[in-house]
């Protein structure tokens, strides 16, 4: 039955009521409706029905007419919905397995959390980041899934790197959800899209990067580039890439390019680099040989070419110079082995190259310091160091390559008994000088190690010399340190200048840079370790005054501020924080005893910092005591901040 | 009893008060834990703002309903000391057994008298409504709905199109006689008519949308003018002021009282339900949260909902209710007058896990197939004063995609397109989570959903709510 003159009755009968019943009966078009329904009337009871009432509603009195209206409006709705259609033709796909999880999660649980992906304004970043934390599985959950997407875009910028943070912690089939509605045209929500992808698929990602490029613009065409460069079979595509595409997605392309194999990428480079030396900054991340060869020989040219010209040179050489150097970065091949003892024999030459204003230029120190923070676990540059320094043990300058090398892959004693000399612990008679420069390159050398207490081991903190290269490499396992080496730096006669440093502990003191350079030495777990370095941080606290910092370091390395920690406040210039104070007993009360929290608290009660506040004085610490006493936790800040 | 952290957010009067409980137990806030020999009360201290420290007791005499006492001086209940001592149970701390303190011991002894006392009295009677005043409210009744239909027929005269020229206050205060001719139900409507003449003023580009809504208002308020006219009069003239087993009591604004259904039979016993789903809306008209609940009765298949109105103004008083796992043997179920789903409510439940043959038993109590679920579905609809929607249980043929629209087909191979019904808004959006269904539906599921018409291609459709499984229920909601 074709109902279409009943749905055209129904339009006009809504019309008229948006026009008012006064104009019904000039409407001509709800008339042309009614008599258009009078075959379904007459087949029909119901559309009878509706034709009575329309013609009651076209006749009736004005004051009747709202009414008839409303009543007939009523009946055609009811009508409407009895002949509603139900289903689909077509063939019926089934359903695939998803991949969400699906637990018993309540609306309590998944609510908030929902609210804060999909909502706006602030306190959602500590919301999300605590369920996070906490309760990593409800973002696994089907429902929560689809609302982590949208937030790759969120205009907090911090809140979308850690929704994307999340997501690539998931399964690599939720990529299927951010390819749905993917636009290649769009802006940092779809480069995120790509970044997740490409991190949850890895190579299998390639086909729809591929897929999408055609369409893709700007950043998020820059973004598909970069992800199909991390796959070592898109070579050939790459080297396409690098012909048709300009600026950043070129640059992309080569960044990719610079991390493949095989003889076409070779001769790409080789071309690329003759038509622009410039390129090579992206050879900074590649640690194959043939970058390294490339670099190596590139180098020393540029060096050569220097060298040859005693004029002072232009800063666009100068430019290129300093990128060839930082590719250096790293590199290991036999090439690359030999430029560094030829550099080793042209430093003094090197030493004396100028920049465009005939300022130096110091190329030998930056190439020193090239291949000191090159230094890692690569077995070949840590021999080529010993090597360098072997020549002559007693010139500072392959000194704190040689220690950090030893420190990486040599045993504990064998290096202390190796390298501790240069440290004296003595004023010498003679050759001051010489003998301080040996002691500050050994402690140069050690200043790039420190306990890493997350992996339990010594580490080489990672490199600041090049960005690219340090934000890419995490710290380096390190061989264990002698104990030895802690009484030795407290007793050496020369400590290294080091500017004044905040600690880890954010109190706000700016401490002395070897406190923290010998704190970070310090495995908290080696007694031996702990029990010389606790009376220096006791000793210190009181020189310094920083009492906040030293009491930390002392709970750190499980000891306790009690004893120092008055006269520490009281050496201070500034008289302390409630807050500081409650905050470091709080940390404290995590640590120590109730008795030795009580006898803390009676000594800062003792040296009267608080005279001025009676009911800090007399509540706060009075009060703590007894809380103490009888057992209950430390308090909240709350019941302090009276 | 086992505790879970399900049961502590059940008790918990929002999220928010879980977690800061969560967080006081975690910062290790509690000290002196203590509980009784038999493991019915838990009490300890717990470091607040004050100088002291809260005392707090958690009471499991009946497991469904623990009795929780805080000393502090927060208006939630329970608090979120309460609820952090709870989270310190469930984490396992040590509580050291004591005898129980005499304060609690008294407390418990006048509870268990008073609930003797409750259990020794009869229910408590429907009271007998005082005829005078029931008349002189009725006939206060039928002059609010005649002013409420010169309003209706004045709008239509001048036509809805003349919403736009219209004051919203002059709907608002015409709401506000209508509360005061006690026809709160009325109220609302023209509340709602005031919030789409202010919508049509603010945002022109919806006002198609604007006027359809208050088509629809104007004619479910021209169905209950003249129903309710008939029936008050009727009343009237029969001199008859009891309660009766009618939706127009609620449509007018009446409250109903678990003693009034009582008193019309309008209850059940020895119910079991399980809940299918749970939702929350926000009523703008209102000001109101709407938290809802489907249940179904495990007995029969009767699917009917719980509705806890929130008031913006008191969210904070009035306790949140959340999803619910558990089976619930409720002794007395009382049912609100009406037709397909139901609202209901009971005054004592308890709670058990669902054993694994009653779990995979509940499929099968969904409606026989497509067929008649529409048919009743269609009934209901095209009723002015019922919900435009209807909560069904299909049998699941099979479920799947005819091009991008989900399907379902039940094992008749009769079909029904599944979409997310427009009114409820994108946070009951749940059809695309369809497609993220961690696992393949074994035979012999069945889907929960609303059954509705969808004006835009003028065909029954059916928004998906959760799947029965005989293994699990599987929530698109909560």
């Amino acid at each position: 039955m074709n109902l279409q003159p009943l749905f055209d009755v129904k339009t006009r009968l809504e019309q008229a009521a948006i026009a008012g019943t006064g104009l019904l009966a000039e409407d001509f078009r709800l008339q042309r409706a009614a008599e258009a329904l009078k075959p379904l009337a007459a087949a029909s009871p119901v559309f009878a029905k509706i034709d009575s009432g329309l013609q009651n509603l076209l006749a009736a009195p004005p004051e009747d007419r709202s009414g008839q209206l409303l009543d007939l409006l009523s009946l055609v709705d009811a009508v409407s919905y009895t002949q509603g259609a139900c289903g689909m033709d077509g063939e019926l796909t089934p359903l695939p397995a998803g991949f969400g999880t699906c637990a018993p999660l309540s609306y309590g649980q998944l609510q908030p959390l929902l609210e804060a992906l999909t909502g706006t304004g602030g306190g959602r970043m500590n919301l999300i980041r605590d369920m996070w934390e906490n309760h990593p599985e409800y973002f696994g959950d089907f429902r929560v899934l689809p609302a982590l997407i949208p937030g790759l875009g969120d205009g907090y910028a911090e809140l979308a790197e850690l929704i994307s943070d999340i997501l690539k912690a998931q399964r690599p089939e939720i990529a299927a959800l951010l390819k749905k509605d993917f636009d290649p045209a769009g802006k940092k929500e779809m480069v995120r899209r790509v970044e997740v992808i490409s991190a949850l698929e890895g190579s299998a990602a390639t086909p729809w990067l591929k897929e999408v490029l055609s369409e893709a613009k700007k950043d998020v065409r820059t973004a598909i580039i970069t992800a199909l460069g991390t796959d070592s079979d898109n070579t050939d595509f790459l080297l396409q890439l690098s012909k048709g595409e300009r600026g950043s997605n070129r640059d992309a392309a080569l960044q990719g390019l610079a991390l493949q194999e095989g003889e076409a990428v070779l001769e790409f480079w080789k071309k690329e680099l003759q038509k622009n030396g410039n390129s090579v900054r992206f050879l900074e991340l590649a640690s194959s040989d043939w970058a390294s060869d490339l670099t190596a020989a590139g180098l020393q040219e540029q060096l050569r070419r220097a060298l040859a010209n005693p004029k002072p040179m232009s800063p666009e050489f100068q430019e290129e110079l300093l990128l060839w150097l930082h590719a250096s970065y790293h590199k290991s091949s036999p090439a690359m082995l030999d430029f560094w003892r030829w550099a080793d024999k042209h430093l003094e030459e090197i030493g004396r190259l100028q920049t465009h204003k005939s300022m130096p230029l110091t190329v030998d120190q930056r190439l020193t310091d090239m291949l000191f923070f090159s230094l890692r676990d690569t077995k070949q540059l840590c021999d080529l160091c010993f090597e360098l320094w072997e020549k002559d043990t007693e010139n500072p300058r392959w000194l704190p390559h040689a220690f950090l090398a030893a420190l990486l892959t040599l045993p504990a004693e064998e290096v202390y008994d190796r390298f501790s000399p240069y440290v004296l612990t003595a004023k010498p008679l003679t050759e001051n000088k010489r003998k301080r420069e040996l002691s500050d390159a050994v402690l140069k050398g050690l200043s790039r190690v420190y306990w890493d207490k997350e992996q339990n081991r010594y580490a080489t903190a990672p490199s600041t010399f090049s960005f690219l290269a340090g934000a890419a490499e995490g710290p380096a396992p390190a061989q264990p340190l002698d104990p030895r080496w802690i009484r030795r730096l407290i007793d050496a006669v020369w400590k290294p200048s080091l500017d004044r440093q905040p600690t880890p502990f954010q109190t706000g003191e700016l401490v002395d840079g070897f406190d923290t350079f010998l704190a970070r030495l310090v495995n908290r777990s080696d007694e031996a370790m702990c029990r010389i370095i606790i009376p220096w941080l006791r000793r210190r606290a009181l020189e310094t005054g920083f009492w906040n910092s030293f009491s930390r370091w002392l709970l750190y390395f499980g000891s306790s501020p009690l004893g120092i920690l008055a006269d520490s406040m009281k050496k201070s210039k500034r008289a302390p924080y409630l807050y500081s104070v409650w905050s470091l007993l709080d940390e404290a009360s995590k640590t120590l005893p109730a008795q030795e929290m009580i006898l803390l608290l009676e000594e800062i009660q003792a040296g009267e910092f608080f005279t001025q506040k009676k009911e800090v004085k007399e509540t706060v610490f009075t009060k703590t005591i007894v809380d103490l006493q009888a057992g209950r936790p430390f308090p909240e800040w709350h019941t302090w901040n009276i | 009893m086992e505790l879970t952290e399900q049961m502590i957010l059940l008790q918990a009067p929002n999220p928010a008060a879980a977690e800061n409980g969560r967080k006081l137990s975690k910062k290790g806030s509690f000290s002196a834990l203590h509980k009784t020999q038999d493991n019915t009360l838990y009490w300890g201290e717990c470091a607040g703002s004050g100088k002291n420290p809260y005392s707090v007791s958690i009471d499991w005499l009946n497991p469904d309903a623990p009795v929780c006492r805080c000393s502090c001086p927060s208006r939630q209940f329970p608090c979120k000391h309460a609820l952090g001592l709870m989270f310190e149970q469930l984490a396992g701390r040590n509580f050291e057994t004591a005898e129980i303190p005499q304060d609690i011991a008294e407390k418990r002894n006048r509870q268990a008298a008073r609930a003797a006392k409750k259990e020794s009295d009869e229910p408590p009677k429907a009271k007998k409504a005082n005829p005078a005043a029931q008349k002189k409210k009725m006939a206060r009744q039928l002059e609010g709905l005649d002013m409420a239909e010169k309003m209706v027929n004045d709008l239509l005269t001048a036509g809805v199109g003349t919403l736009s020229g219209s004051s919203a206050q002059a709907y608002d205060k015409l709401a506000k006689d209508l509360g005061s001719s006690y026809l709160t139900g009325l109220q609302a409507a023209f509340t709602r008519m005031a919030l789409a003449v202010r919508t049509i003023q603010q945002n022109s580009g919806s006002s198609d949308t604007s006027y359809a809504e208050a088509l629809r208002i104007l004619i479910y308020l021209r169905s209950v003018i003249k129903k309710s006219r008939t029936f008050l009069q009727t009343k009237l003239d029969n001199d008859n002021f009891s309660s009766e087993d009618t939706v127009l009591f609620e449509a007018l604004g009446g409250v109903w009282k678990l003693e009034d259904l009582h008193a019309i039979g309008a209850f059940r016993e020895k119910a079991r339900l399980i809940q299918l789903s749970f939702d929350v809306s926000y009523d703008d008209a209102k000001k109101e949260y709407i938290e809802r609940g489907w249940w179904l009765d495990t007995d029969s298949g009767r699917i009917d909902q719980t509705l806890n109105y929130r008031p913006l103004k008191a969210l904070k008083y009035v306790k949140g209710e959340d999803s619910r796992f558990d089976l619930l043997e409720i002794p007395t179920l009382y049912t609100y007058p009406g037709e397909g789903n139901c609202r209901i409510r009971w005054d004592a439940a308890s709670s058990r896990p669902l054993t694994e043959d009653e779990r995979a038993a509940l499929p099968a109590l969904a409606r026989p197939d497509l067929a008649t679920a529409l048919k009743e579905t269609k009934n209901q609809i095209k009723n002015t004063l019922l919900p435009k929607f209807l909560a069904v249980l299909l049998p699941i043929g099979q479920l799947g995609k005819v091009g991008d629209t989900f399907v379902l087909e039940d094992p008749k191979g009769q079909r029904i397109v599944l979409r997310d019904r427009p009114e409820d808004g994108t946070s009951h959006a749940s059809t695309d989570r369809l497609a993220l269904l961690p696992e393949e539906l074994p035979s012999g599921s069945a889907l929960f959903g609303l059954m509705f018409y969808n004006e835009e291609d003028r065909s029954i459709c059916l928004h998906p709510y959760s799947i029965l499984t005989p293994e699990r229920l599987i929530r698109l909601q909560f």
